[in-house]
């Protein structure tokens, strides 16, 4: 705690200083399966990269959904005409 | 209104990939949440909104805004579980308050939706979701602001510190709070798709 507010002028890494001793992710990594191994390769960029893909997916998913909706929406306008 | 929030999010996205590594992550992960929060908010308020009028337009509405803040933070989750396999090493932990309680919260807004469809009739559904939806969003500030902040926890933020303090540096701020705008953005857009609609099939319905 004291740490963190005493030399926190931006720039300074303070964050590996008082968190990286807790942070114990990429120990013993190489004994894990091999997707594990790729994700954890090129300092953590695959992680940014499946976190884009998730909210991506998610978001697609829905506008899909509302999408749909509206489809049916139309065909039931286009039958009323048509009745 | 649409396209200017639409065209203001596919701008911010080519400036993200400036940092390296996984603390990118941040712009992704935690806008997630505050537009989580923003959304519950909107809720709220419409909540207060049909309780006042007994207007169903303000029913309707409430449940789209809480459907899409639901939405961003079921991302919100699954993003941080990613995150926290490869930098705390495990994708789950019961110890970790600021996880259990933010699925908590999640919880309490799946039930909102089960409960609306309890009641076949429209007016009482309308009336008692709108009732628990304000009691839901008032849990949400304890469940994800003030308890984990109180407990020991690998998150930041914990031990009584804000997550978002003076230890960010000013070059992760400035694609930071474009990302916060864009997905909030992002988030009224898709509610306002979503309402008109439901407007839509009202329509449709009564031809």
């Amino acid at each position: 705690m004291n740490i963190i507010q005493e030399s926190s002028p931006a720039g300074v890494d303070t964050l590996t200083q008082s968190y990286s001793d807790k942070w114990e992710g990429t120990q013993g990594i190489e004994q894990s399966s091999e997707f594990l191994q790729f994700m954890a390769s090129g300092d953590l960029i695959f992680v940014v990269l499946g976190v884009s893909l998730i909210i991506w997916f998610i978001l697609l998913f829905y506008i899909i959904k509302v999408d749909r909706n509206l489809s049916k929406i139309e065909e039931s306008i286009n039958s009323s005409d048509e009745a | 209104m649409t396209a200017v929030i639409t065209a203001g999010f596919l701008i911010k996205i080519p400036n993200i990939p400036i940092l390296e590594e996984s603390a990118r992550n941040l712009f992704l992960h935690v806008p997630m949440w505050f537009t989580m929060m923003v959304m519950f908010t909107m809720a709220f308020y419409y909540s207060i909104r049909f309780l006042n009028s007994e207007e169903m337009k303000w029913d309707t509405k409430a449940e789209t805004v809480t459907l899409v803040g639901l939405l961003f933070g079921i991302c919100g989750l699954l993003t941080g579980s990613l995150w926290a396999k490869f930098t705390w090493g495990s994708w789950w932990t019961f110890s970790e308050p600021r996880m259990n309680l933010s699925a908590l919260a999640m919880m309490i807004f799946v039930a909102y939706f089960i409960l609306r469809t309890a009641f076949n009739d429209p007016v009482k559904r309308a009336k008692i979701s709108a009732v628990y939806n304000i009691f839901g969003v008032t849990t949400i500030p304890f469940l994800l602001y003030i308890i984990p902040r109180q407990l020991p926890s690998l998150h930041p933020g914990a031990d009584g510190n804000p997550a978002f303090s003076e230890i960010t540096a000013p070059e992760l701020r400035l694609i930071f709070y474009p990302a916060v705008i864009g997905f909030i953005g992002l988030a009224i857009w898709l509610a306002d798709i979503t309402q008109r609609s439901k407007q839509l099939k009202a329509r449709a319905a009564e031809l």
